[in-house]
């Protein structure tokens, strides 16, 4: 079988690194099947401004056994933080094994 | 689809994990089932090597070991889909394929659909996809194999 | 779309239609639905149905909309027709067409279901089955009014604000921020005008 393209349709992976938490994926997705948590972290005043607080990604889950792969997650991020990647291989015994946590769903980026 | 039987069941021989073939029916209720026909529309020969001696396309569920449930349950239908499960031989095992048969997927929220046939029946393998491509299917096809004991 | 279309189906119906992308849209009112539908059939010629349906518009009507076809026939092109007409939320009823188009029995049964029109038959049938819903489901679906109640029980995942986990809102303490009311998904009533409460409404 011959290679698929990179970023061909099969898992989404998350580029954590890119991940505000802004929450639009989670309220975009049909499915309701992305579920974060995040908690805020206040950073020092620098020299002329105040002290900034931003929301720190805690909890990245996708559950695959609701997700219908329609891709509004990925198009919605407005921080790219999400792609998808050609995988295909990831079927389970339980259902509950279909929901891939954030370190499984980064691990998916090297294959796209 | 359900079919109708016009013989009485009858299991055409002795059926084992333990080299002969192994064949699998397929309920096709919506979508997946078409993907499913696509998958397994093949020459024997075209299949991976993982899944050994098998008969995808078996044609009723009384000569199959595996019941792939590939589409949508609706709640009224849910009571022929057990109906069908019981007129399988045992041992005989269950692969759920497609977010629709998994949990209900994108009608998850509907009023008449069933959220995942494992409502109605034991699953042993879920396949994720919607639709799952072939290599999906294979690689729950092969683990379903692992799963009932088969020679690697 | 020749006027000879137009015309001809405002003298078979009685109605002006209107001109709607290449098919024409009659509204006729309810009591002269059953008619509309034999005269759209003979003379109109409009012998194919092609399915019968209806649309809630709240608060107070449910519109009923049959799409007919004339085939083409002797050089003539096909020419297709929108029938509607209007029933009252508080007394759906509406004559069956199922004498002029034995198909729309089986359309008519879905509308009953998942609207709760009742279509007076002339002649007796079983309409009174279950067509697509199970036993004992209570309610007309397709109606604006119907909460599905799975999207009300399900938490939603977009319900936190960036910043907020599930621990932080089941431990009832507000985040850093202003409280400020919780976006709602689509479809989703408010907990004080839909679902379980203590008290009567």
């Amino acid at each position: 079988m011959s290679a698929l393209p990179e970023r061909s349709r099969g898992v989404i992976a998350l580029i954590d690194d890119k991940c505000t938490s802004c929450m639009l994926c989670a309220r975009e997705c049909p499915s309701w099947c992305i579920h974060i948590d995040s908690h805020p972290e206040t950073t020092a005043a620098p020299a002329s401004g105040r002290p900034r607080t931003k929301a720190v990604l805690d909890r990245f889950a996708i559950d695959w056994s609701l997700c219908m792969y329609c891709g509004i997650c990925i198009e919605v991020c407005p921080f790219d933080a999400l792609e998808w990647a050609p995988a295909h291989r990831y079927a389970e015994p339980e259902a509950g094994a279909l929901v891939h946590e954030r370190e499984r769903l980064t691990d998916w980026l090297p294959l796209r | 689809m359900v079919q109708a039987m016009t013989e009485p069941p009858v299991r055409a021989a002795e059926v084992s994990y333990g080299g002969t073939r192994w064949r699998v029916h397929d309920l096709a209720l919506a979508c997946c089932a078409l993907e499913y026909a696509a998958a397994t529309l093949r020459a024997p020969d075209d299949l991976p090597a993982e899944l050994g001696d098998v008969d995808l396309l078996a044609a009723a569920p009384e000569v199959a070991d595996v019941l792939v449930v590939s589409g949508t349950v609706t709640d009224a239908l849910a009571p022929a889909v057990l109906a069908l499960w019981e007129r399988l031989p045992e041992p005989r095992y269950v692969l759920s394929f497609g977010s629709c048969s998994n949990s209900g997927g994108p009608y998850w929220d509907s009023y008449c659909v069933t959220k995942g046939v494992d409502q109605v029946l034991p699953v042993d393998v879920y396949v994720p996809g919607c639709p799952p491509r072939p290599e999906s299917l294979f690689d729950g096809l092969a683990q379903l194999r692992r799963l009932a004991g088969a020679p690697v | 779309m020749t006027k000879s279309w137009s015309d001809a189906v405002a003298g078979g119906l009685g109605v002006e239609p209107v001109d709607e992308f290449g098919t024409l849209r009659a509204d006729v009112a309810p009591d002269r639905w059953l008619t509309a539908v034999r005269a759209a059939r003979d003379p109109l010629g409009c012998r194919f149905f092609d399915w019968l349906t209806a649309v809630d518009e709240p608060p107070d009507t449910l519109r009923l909309v049959c799409h007919l076809a004339r085939p083409p026939r002797d050089g003539a092109q096909m020419r297709r027709l929108l029938l509607r007409t209007t029933v009252a939320r508080t007394e759906p009823v509406l004559a069956s067409v199922s004498d002029v188009f034995a198909g729309a029995g089986w359309h008519e049964r879905e509308v009953r279901e998942m609207f709760g029109v009742e279509f007076t038959r002339s002649a007796d049938a079983s309409s009174a089955d279950r067509l697509l819903l199970p036993a004992g489901f209570e309610g007309h679906p397709l109606r604006k009014d119907f909460v599905l109640a799975s999207r009300v029980a399900a938490p939603w995942p977009g319900a936190k604000e960036p910043g907020e986990s599930d621990a932080l809102l089941a431990s009832g303490l507000a985040s850093g921020r202003a409280p400020r009311r919780r976006v709602r998904p689509p479809g989703v009533p408010a907990p004080e005008d839909w679902g379980p409460s203590d008290e009567p409404r």
